[in-house]
């Protein structure tokens, strides 16, 4: 039996020429369920080119212990959304920096804490300003330009930090001579020994906005403030043949000096670029979980305006089945038709996700980001969409007594 | 002992409507054989069955009882996929309101049957063209149905019966919605079409159309009453062996250029039934 693929594609374009309106109002149920998907793959995708990049940058033999076990769970995050440890201790400690740094396969070892307090100037004060503590070695392992002086050092790193890009600004309205100046944080004096250059991503896997920060090392921060949460240790590399071995090292180092506990977890490569809020996981996740409703939605409409296609050709499915056609044919007609409607919709999405992403990237860093892969799971999945819901209402029409078809009347 | 020329057999075909008390028969014990070339009609008063018998001979509709033979192969108990296709093979249906599709150009509304029995698209169309000069209906084909006169239509919808060559044409009160001069017409073509060697069955109404059956059957409460022949079954006309053209064929005519329908008299003429 033909499949007369041919003739479904030609009544089916005839059929949704015929209601423009409705045909419209249904594609755009299925449109508006794609675009938001597309939005989200597109965002998601955008920030993790970010951060790639950004490690790209850094160089291939970073390493990243966190503290905690990994945070690839769904029920983990929520656990470490909901519970109060926020508060708690992490679980890395500055021996924990010591014995890696130790270690022969690591050549520089940075850990992060951050913290938020107020800093004033000469001129200015500025409350809740991001607080990154860390060691000498952090410059070394992500060598960011400076753009005036120098990163403090060994020698003068107690009471010496730098600024970010922005933040100089805002503190002393300028960049060029706050190299000297003294900022004042907590009752204690520091002296501005740098001023990083302006960074333009603003995300990175260090989860700090290195252009509003203020840099200092860690035990000076440990002093002022009584105490640091280590939320990161950043390792470079001695060599970036055997990244995996040298992590595993790492684990059993850091494990002998916690005593045997391993609430940690050691990432490099491509595991470095996953996002490290998990509050961006929960929030695209959720984003997802509605734009797959708007798109089962927009599929119902599917269903809801193929119905009525059926109904009003009830007499049009007799004439055919007494002409000769068969349950199959009809089936296939309307199973067509649709297809056709979803996957229109899915096409006017793909463009309108597009286009929506393309507008927020102007006012956000992040570029819409278009795949192969995006696009082909957009298309199948409006197949699927269309399979789903067309499926009834053709049945329908397919198991219609011709008899009975015949008396009804438009 | 069933002939080379018996194109339809029914034995002791039984259709029953609901159960227990509400048991009735549309069709009771109904046996009934036809010859090729055979111009039936049945008559009779409202309910006696006639519209079952022609639906189920049809293939349309089926017996709750009964053998039904068609060109020697029992085709009682088949599956509707094998209905569906005998019936674009083999049936052609007329009715009394016409069934056209108000959506397609009455070309289309032709070539219907042969969508169903795997003809290329040029050659539906081709055939379609040429079935429909036989109606002098060729300058029109790119009207839709709402654009024709009720007895054009009809017309229309001969064409669409004959299109595929079936072995049976089957007409359920084909004048019923006509006015005279149109019955007129139509039952001409259709005395041509049997003169060919047709085989046609048809319900009617109107005991003045008889003239042109070779038999009249005359039913009551879903049995035969009275079942006349005219003419003899030797001097039946016998088909000729005209093949319409398979698929895959290349074309010797292509369409001339479609004329655009007029669209503005689109509502005005709707079929006035």
């Amino acid at each position: 039996m033909p499949l007369l693929l041919r003739t479904h594609f030609k009544l089916a374009k005839t059929s949704i020429k015929e209601n423009r309106t409705r045909s419209f109002l249904t594609c755009l149920g299925i449109a508006i369920g794609v675009a938001s998907i597309i939005l989200i793959l597109s965002l998601m995708g955008s920030v993790t080119n970010l951060i790639k990049s950004e490690v790209d940058n850094i160089g291939s033999d970073l390493i990243v212990v966190r503290p905690s076990s990994s945070k690839d769970s769904i029920t983990n995050i929520v656990d470490e959304l909901t519970s109060s440890n926020t508060f708690e201790q992490s679980s890395l400690s500055l021996s924990d920096v010591k014995a890696i740094a130790a270690m022969e396969d690591t050549s520089a070892v940075a850990p992060i804490a951050t913290s938020t307090n107020t800093v004033e100037s000469e001129k200015n004060t500025f409350p809740s300003v991001p607080i990154l503590g860390t060691t000498v070695d952090y410059i070394n392992v992500e060598p960011f330009p400076l753009r005036f002086g120098t990163f403090f050092t060994e020698q003068n790193k107690s009471n010496n930090i730098v600024l970010g890009h922005t933040l100089s600004l805002a503190l002393f309205n300028t960049v060029n001579s706050t190299v000297g100046k003294t900022v004042t944080i907590m009752g204690e004096k520091f002296m501005v020994v740098g001023v990083l250059d302006e960074i333009n991503s603003s995300i990175n896997f260090d989860n700090v906005d290195l252009n509003n920060a203020l840099i200092m090392d860690i035990e000076s921060l440990d002093h002022i403030l009584g105490s640091t949460q280590i939320q990161q240790i950043n390792i470079k590399a001695a060599n970036t043949d055997s990244l995996a071995a040298i992590s595993d090292n790492i684990k059993s180092t850091l494990k002998d000096n916690k005593s045997g506990d391993e609430n940690f977890s050691v990432m490099y490569g491509e595991d470095i670029t996953h996002p490290s809020s998990s509050l961006f996981t929960i929030v695209s996740g959720m984003l997802a979980l509605v734009a797959a409703i708007s798109l089962i939605v927009g599929g119902i409409g599917v269903m809801n305006i193929m119905l009525v296609s059926v109904a009003e050709r009830t007499h049009e499915i007799g004439i055919r089945k007494a002409v000769g056609a068969s349950a199959r044919n009809i089936l296939m007609q309307f199973l067509f038709e649709a297809l056709i409607l979803s996957i229109l919709g899915g096409i006017f999405g793909l463009l309108l996700g597009y286009l929506l992403a393309f507008l927020l990237s102007i006012i956000t860093p992040f570029a819409p980001y278009i795949s192969l892969e995006i696009v082909a799971t957009t298309i199948l999945t409006t197949l699927a969409i269309g399979v789903l819901f067309g499926i009834y209402p053709a049945l329908k029409a397919a198991s219609r007594n011709p008899i009975e078809a015949l008396k009804h009347y438009r | 002992m069933v002939s080379k020329n018996t194109i339809i057999e029914l034995k002791s075909l039984t259709k029953r409507y609901g159960y227990g008390d509400t048991e009735s028969f549309a069709l009771k014990d109904f046996d009934l054989t036809i010859k090729r070339g055979e111009f039936i009609m049945i008559m009779g008063p409202s309910g006696c069955g006639k519209t079952t018998l022609l639906n189920i001979i049809g293939l349309l509709d089926r017996a709750s009882s009964g053998e039904y033979i068609l060109n020697g192969e029992d085709v009682a108990g088949i599956s509707s996929r094998r209905q569906a296709r005998l019936r674009a093979k083999k049936i052609g249906f007329i009715f009394q309101d016409f069934n056209l599709i108000e959506d397609l150009p009455i070309i289309e509304n032709v070539a219907l049957p042969l969508v169903y029995t795997g003809y290329s698209k040029t050659s539906r169309l081709k055939n379609a063209s040429s079935t429909l000069k036989r109606f002098h209906l060729d300058e029109r084909e790119y009207y839709f149905p709402y654009q024709l006169s009720g007895g054009q239509q009809q017309r229309v919808a001969i064409a669409r019966a004959i299109v595929g060559n079936p072995e049976i044409i089957l007409a359920d009160e084909p004048t019923g919605n006509l006015d005279s001069r149109s019955s007129h017409i139509v039952m001409e073509e259709l005395k041509s079409i049997h003169q060919e060697g047709n085989t046609i069955i048809m319900v009617t109404h109107n005991p003045s159309l008889t003239t042109y059956a070779t038999r009249v059957i005359n039913m009551l409460d879903g049995q035969i009453d009275t079942d006349v022949k005219t003419v003899a079954d030797h001097n039946l006309p016998q088909p000729i062996s005209v093949k319409i053209e398979k698929r895959k064929v290349t074309p010797e005519v292509i369409l001339g250029d479609i004329e655009p329908i007029e669209n503005d008299n689109h509502k005005k003429h709707r079929r006035n039934k």
